[in-house]
């Protein structure tokens, strides 16, 4: 008995790591290393414009970075900002409504919001680019009711590429709210309708505080993506609204340069980590996962 | 509850509850209205190339699915590295997930955090910093020389998949009774035994849904594929993005309704079953 | 080819012969060294019979990439029963840049790209020939119809004996546009920014670029940086202004005809296909001359198969089946004899022989200009201040 215990100790002590060990390799290897490896990159030249980058401290590439591609930056920021805020909008309702009002169908209407992002991404963003259209029914409907002009247009419009970033994106907000507010004890929300005899400060002083974990961990699943996206600004916008997505991608995918394109990809995480934690210390919300 | 919920009964109160319902609906249409148009253009007859006009009803393209060879080859590709990426991060994020839930130790927290970095980060400097990590031989990886192509897709597979497999399994587990464990081994089973019979049925279900995020994630991911994928090996999406440009034939319509579909269809045995299971075990206790 | 070179090869070819390929050999001692590289080295064994093309044994194959809309159903058939060769054909070939950049790190390492042909422009074929030599020469026992080739196709600058390349097709980059949402025709460059509604041009530099220096008298033969500076002004202005709403390689010819574009720089053949399904497209060439250009057939150094590669080639330089290919493509082909085996085919056809942009004449020949090469430094000024109006730069 006191041996086997000696054993099943000696097993506590080590198995842990025995079980991680493959995992956490396979994530070093290909996730924390290529990080290294992208930061190599960032301050490698080129010896000449189609051979392989070398190593040398070339800080010029991110120089290069911050001079050349400033409102691309801003403006990914901006819409994936405006995005998050959106898909707020659109999905605290949504979730509320099957946390606290869907009753036996909650699990239906949580399959209804998962369900349209079974279909492909792109085939997703193709479907608002004929939605969008110019001779579509939705321009048609704002060109008469006189939202539009007479000659307005969505498609290549700002608008429309914010528009796809909050729908793609959408389910990473309405899940962690609805999660958050199937957590909260009905008794909790009758005892503060007793208190504030208001549904409406009911909601604001008990509801809305306790689905903050949701609201900060949708936030950021919508942001982040959002920020970094590239395919929703090439089908739905213009040469005006390029993000720094479709810089990385042009740098890395098509003109090759891969110093540059590195660079920009490890400011762009680097800022994108600034405006987590950030968003993280204003919140004060500690359980990110 | 929602019964209980609805005892105060102000004017006001009920105006506003109409108004989140319909904004939910709103929510609800807004989700839909791309896969009506998605659905209905599978049966659309385009002319020319590309179908994104509605010219006329037709069931030529659903009765013909497969006609248009490359994207059936790309989805072929798809679910082949769906398949082996699944099976490699549901192993890999399954072990990691028993070792947090099941042993506290030193570095643990640690280890939780490691889990999360991958999901935080963009896809984009994924795609980039993989991109970055095969065009050059590494000491760290014995200097393997990764030409761009099937493994270098589905090492990027397993690679975002893990975490979510560790985070999902991980979840499922928290509620589990380990006493059961130990009592099986008190009673003298082998760990082996033990682990086949008793801990593996009880996270077989966190451990499908997982492997079913995984499939979900990998057959659908588009930028870091875009990334790491030679120049000829095109996966489903990333054939997608070429016929975007090119030619739009009806069948990427039915090929995508026939995911939806059968996605849908997944999920309802798997909720259905889940349900039965969850009434199981509320009868047994 | 330095004798390390060739001892490489010799040893590859042992391995291969053992039935390891390099990559697999790689994987293999991988696995073996501690375990450390686990996943590659066990993807790379089982993913390494798929990726190598080589072994033309008896059941040969050939796969090609190429742009969209360059082939018929027909041609690919016919092609097959004539030579007996299986044909992978892959239209992935959407933009010159960013198909050298899907070749670019396999290649640049001497990997496998799966292809044993591909086409690309005269300037990328330049550098494909030229600067960074990935291609090998076409053979020559296996392509006799290289005699078809047409006199002023002979001799370009980056391939002057055509060892590397064979032209596969020939266009013209115009103005495309729809009548009913432009009211009416378009001859200029300035008549496409006035019109009505969105306009793109092409991501393609040297059409875009090449379409505003000629509208504004810039010689396009010997182009520089500082002579072109004018029309990248003028282009910058008009994307600043919002009369170029954006950049595109293909996708306009959906756009058009969905009425979502009402003008765009296109190419001439992708035109001529979109009028039959709607004949309000119309194809113009700016009355102050549109650029002509040449894709070029060029074999991947990597491939083992430039003999059939070469067939693929020689097949398509037999004038009646490149007149098969001409009705079905309607881009101008490089094959001496072509319109006679046109006018023998008859009907649609036949017609083709009236239509300058499928057969050109000489006075329409004149009004068109190529781009001319640019040095490495020079390209690199374009293409910088390119992709700055691009948006993504």
């Amino acid at each position: 008995m006191n041996e086997r215990d000696e054993q099943g100790r000696k097993r506590a002590r080590y198995s842990p790591w025995i079980l991680l060990g493959p995992g956490m390799l396979f994530l070093f290897l290909f996730f924390f290393f290529p990080l290294y490896t992208l930061g190599r990159m960032s301050l490698s030249y080129r010896p000449s414009r189609f051979a392989n980058p070398k190593f040398g401290w070339e800080w010029d590439n991110f120089s290069h970075a911050f001079s050349q591609y400033g409102s691309q930056f801003t403006r990914s920021f901006v819409y994936a900002a405006l995005a998050t805020l959106l898909a707020l909008i659109i999905a605290y309702p949504l979730a509320y409504v099957i946390a606290f009002r869907g009753g036996r169908f909650r699990n239906i209407l949580l399959g209804l919001v998962v369900v349209p992002f079974f279909t492909n991404f792109l085939i997703r963003t193709l479907a608002w680019k004929t939605i969008l259209g110019d001779q579509g029914t939705v321009v048609g409907f704002l060109r008469d009711v006189g939202i539009l002009g007479p000659t307005g247009t969505l498609l290549r419009t700002p608008l429309a590429v914010i528009g796809g970033l909050t729908y793609n994106f959408l389910p990473f907000m309405v899940l962690p709210i609805y999660v958050a507010l199937e957590k909260i004890d009905p008794r909790l929300i009758d005892a503060a309708r007793d208190l504030y005899s208001n549904t409406w400060r009911a909601f604001r002083k008990v509801i809305v505080p306790l689905s903050m974990p949701g609201v900060f961990a949708g936030s950021l699943l919508v942001f982040i993506p959002a920020a970094g996206d590239f395919v929703n600004a090439y089908y739905l916008g213009n040469a005006q609204t390029s993000m720094i997505g479709n810089v990385v991608q042009d740098q890395f995918l098509v003109q090759t340069n891969y110093p540059v394109a590195a660079a920009l990809s490890f400011v762009f995480m680097a800022i994108v980590m600034v405006i987590v934690v950030i968003y993280a210390w204003i919140l004060g919300t500690e359980d990110i996962a | 509850m929602s019964a209980s919920s609805g005892t105060v009964t102000s004017t006001g109160g009920r105006i506003g509850r109409r108004l989140v319902d319909l904004a939910a609906g709103l929510g609800l249409v807004y989700l839909f209205l791309p896969i009506f148009v998605i659905v209905a253009f599978s049966f659309n007859k385009p002319i020319g190339r590309f179908n994104a006009v509605w010219q006329e009803f037709t069931l030529d393209n659903w009765l013909d699915p497969f006609k248009d060879k490359a994207l059936v080859d790309a989805l072929k590709l798809s679910l082949e590295v769906a398949a082996i990426a699944t099976v490699i991060a549901t192993v890999l994020g399954t072990f990691v997930a028993l070792a947090l839930v099941r042993y506290r130790f030193r570095g643990g927290q640690a280890v939780n955090f490691l889990l999360v970095l991958p999901l935080t980060a963009p896809e984009i400097v994924l795609g980039a910093s993989l991109l970055t990590l095969f065009l050059e031989p590494h000491l760290v990886l014995i200097n393997h020389n990764f030409a761009l192509g099937f493994t270098t897709i589905v090492l990027a597979h397993i690679m975002f998949c893990v975490s979510y497999v560790a985070l999902t399994v991980k979840a499922r587990l928290r509620g589990f009774d380990w006493t059961l464990e130990d009592a099986a081994m008190d009673l003298g089973a082998p760990p082996t035994r033990t682990f086949m019979r008793i801990t593996l049925p009880l996270i077989t279900p966190g451990i499908l849904a997982a492997a079913l995020l995984s499939f979900a994630l990998s057959i659908d991911d588009f930028i870091i594929t875009y990334f790491v994928s030679g120049p000829s090996t095109t996966t489903f999406p990333i054939r997608i993005f070429g016929q975007s440009r090119t030619a739009t034939p009806p069948q990427i319509n039915v090929l995508a309704s026939m995911i939806l579909f059968g996605s849908i269809i997944v999920l309802a045995v798997g909720t259905l079953f889940g349900q039965r299971r969850e009434r199981r075990l509320n009868q047994a206790t | 080819m330095s004798n390390r070179d060739d001892r490489i090869r010799h040893d590859q070819a042992r391995l291969a012969r053992l039935g390891l390929s390099r990559r697999q050999f790689l994987g293999r001692s991988g696995a073996l060294l501690g375990g450390l590289a686990v996943g590659p080295a066990l993807l790379a064994a089982c993913g390494g019979s798929s990726g190598t093309g080589s072994s033309s044994g008896s059941d040969k194959s050939v796969s090609i990439s190429n742009w969209t809309s360059y082939i018929t159903d027909q041609s690919k058939k016919d092609f097959t029963k004539d030579t007996g060769i299986k044909l992978t054909y892959t239209e992935d070939i959407n933009d010159n840049e960013e198909y050298f950049a899907k070749i670019r790190p396999n290649l640049s390492r001497n990997q496998s790209i799966g292809r044993d042909g591909i086409v690309l422009t005269d300037w990328m074929a330049n550098r494909m020939i030229n600067q960074v030599k990935w291609v090998q020469p076409l053979d020559a026992a296996a392509f006799p119809n290289k005699a078809n080739l047409r006199g002023p196709l002979k001799a370009p600058g980056f391939d002057p004996t055509r060892k590397y390349s064979a032209p596969w097709a020939s266009g013209v980059t115009g103005i495309a546009y729809n009548i009913k949402t432009t009211g009416k025709e378009i001859r200029t460059v300035q008549d496409y920014l006035d019109a009505p509604g969105t306009k793109t041009a092409l991501t393609e530099m040297r059409d875009t670029v090449g379409l505003f220096m000629r509208s504004m008298g810039i010689d396009t033969a010997t182009p520089t940086y500082s002579k072109a500076q004018p029309a990248f002004d003028a282009l910058q202005k008009a994307v600043s202004d919002g009369k170029i709403k954006g950049f595109n390689g293909n996708e306009y010819v959906s756009d058009l005809g969905a009425g979502n574009l009402s003008a765009a720089f296109a190419w001439s053949g992708d035109v001529a296909q979109i009028t039959l399904d709607n004949p309000d497209v119309r194809f113009a060439v700016p009355e102050s001359g549109g650029m002509l250009w040449s894709d070029n057939f060029m074999i991947p150094k990597t491939t083992d198969k430039a003999n059939l590669a070469s067939d693929w080639i020689n097949f398509f330089y037999d004038p009646k089946n490149a007149a098969i290919l001409t009705a079905g493509i309607k881009y101008i082909s490089p094959v001496e004899g072509v319109d006679a085996e046109l006018t023998k085919m008859g009907g649609k056809a036949a017609a083709l022989v009236e239509n300058p942009l499928v057969v050109p004449t000489d006075e329409f020949l004149a009004t068109l200009a190529i781009f001319g090469p640019l040095d490495s430094a020079e390209e690199v000024k374009f293409d910088k201040r390119f992709s700055q109006i691009l948006g993504s730069g």
